[in-house]
């Protein structure tokens, strides 16, 4: 709390003490001030109590590291009359008590950028290294691809966070650079951001060409469904039932999903059926697929019979 | 501010650097910690903006190196050093200021003597 008051007081007196500079040049500017902050915070550490208490009013502070600097004074007379208001104007807003609050409080979103960094700079690369994967903001666990994508995030997290928290200041250049470097980044994601709503979650075997099948993945409690294990009411397993959606398009499961290579039946056209279940796959080693245990519901009592007799009736109907 | 304050800020201007390539010489320091020495070492007058401004302009015109250390509590400290330059810098302003008060304090007897012209 009290230190918070601190940080806020120490962004607001460098705020102020920036206004009353900002008619340097900005290199000047930026060399002459590039750890003001640090150094108010020493102070105010050490010193208690507000800052302009202890070191004057922020202008005359700004004066005093002007001439102890040597910098030009502010007298205006070589400024272009229109560059002097526009800088009036900056100085204006950056003196304003909002935007010092603003400026106090976003230092500690740094950390936080540290990390949406690292997300965003993973995701692009990952957008840039396959086109027709389906992006989603978390990757899926259970494909190899999705686990690759999100152990790759946290490596770039960690190393996003060193980077964030080095000692060493960059020289003026490489802190440009790193600037520049992290806006890029912020440009490059937005468009993969923006385009990873636009893939319809309802993927399309499209309608003409059959070949590229764009899969969806449904999820189930457990996760990504890899395959869908029809059974008849009274037990008995089904093959080959067809699925469609609420469209009638055939319903199919990403082939992708984990490691796991689907045969599919081809239909007398020469086109996969996909939406055949359950799907016949293997291991990556070649073994098939083994169906899983299934839990079969009881059926309420009031129809015991009921039920199974219209498929069990042709059997018993010779014996009687 | 009276006026025996406002010479004494005069003067200060002229030797800060002086003052401050010492405090240097002395030890590596951080800009709070210089102001704290020249203040112990009686120039109680000496500005925080002052100090921290000709820090900057030291190590601009290349007199000083520095370095970062980071704090457990508290801000990270930036440390200045003499480099060569420095001491160079250092050593020259010393017999400018020995020969000037010398030349000054010469003056000031001669005046207190009633030798003066």
């Amino acid at each position: 709390m009290a230190s918070n008051d601190q940080a806020i007081d120490v962004a607001s007196y460098a705020a102020s003490v920036r206004t009353a500079l900002s008619d340097l040049p900005p290199d000047q500017a930026e060399v002459l001030l590039e750890d003001l902050e640090d150094h108010l915070r020493e102070i105010a550490a050490e010193a208690g109590g507000p800052l302009a208490e202890r070191l004057g009013p922020p202008e005359q502070y700004a004066q005093e590291l002007r001439a102890a600097y040597g910098a030009a004074q502010a007298n205006g007379r070589r400024q272009d009359p229109a560059l002097r208001d526009i800088r009036r104007s900056v100085a204006w807003v950056t003196g304003s008590t909002w935007y010092r609050q603003v400026r106090a409080f976003l230092p500690e979103l740094r950390p936080a950028w540290w990390v949406l960094r690292a997300y965003l700079v993973v995701l692009v690369l990952t957008a840039a290294s396959s086109r027709s994967y389906n992006l989603r903001p978390i990757p899926n666990p259970f494909s190899s691809r999705g686990l690759l994508q999100i152990i790759a995030t946290a490596i770039a997290i960690v190393l996003s966070i060193r980077l964030g928290r080095r000692d060493r200041p960059l020289a003026k250049g490489g802190r440009l650079l790193a600037i520049g470097a992290n806006i890029m980044v912020a440009l490059i994601a937005l468009p993969v951001l923006a385009s990873m709503g636009t893939f319809p979650s309802m993927a399309m075997v499209e309608a003409g060409g059959g070949q590229s099948v764009d899969p969806q993945t449904l999820f189930s409690a457990t996760g990504a469904v890899t395959n869908i294990y029809p059974y008849s009411k009274d037990g008995k397993p089904l093959t080959d039932i067809l699925l469609f959606d609420q469209e009638g398009h055939p319903l199919t499961l990403s082939a992708k999903i984990g490691d796991l290579t689907t045969d599919y039946a081809i239909g007398a056209d020469g086109q996969p059926i996909t939406n055949a279940y359950p799907l016949q796959q293997r291991h990556l080693n070649g073994d098939p697929v083994g169906t899983p245990r299934v839990a079969l519901p009881p059926w309420p009592v009031t129809s015991p019979t009921a039920s199974p007799s219209p498929s069990l009736s042709p059997s018993p109907s010779p014996g009687r | 501010m009276n006026q025996a304050e406002l010479d004494t800020t005069q003067l200060l201007k002229g030797v800060l650097d002086l003052a401050v390539l010492a405090v240097l010489a002395d030890a590596d320091s951080y800009g709070y910690d210089v102001v704290r020495r020249l203040r112990e070492g009686g120039l109680d007058n000496v500005g925080d903006a002052s100090v921290y401004g000709t820090l900057r302009r030291l190590y601009q015109a290349g007199a000083l190196n520095s370095y970062v250390v980071p704090s457990d509590e508290g801000p990270h400290r930036k440390y200045y050093g003499l480099n060569n330059r420095g001491r160079k810098a250092l050593d020259q302003s010393a017999q400018n200021w020995a020969s000037f008060s010398k030349a000054l304090n010469h003056l000031l007897n001669g005046r207190s003597n009633g030798h003066g012209k």
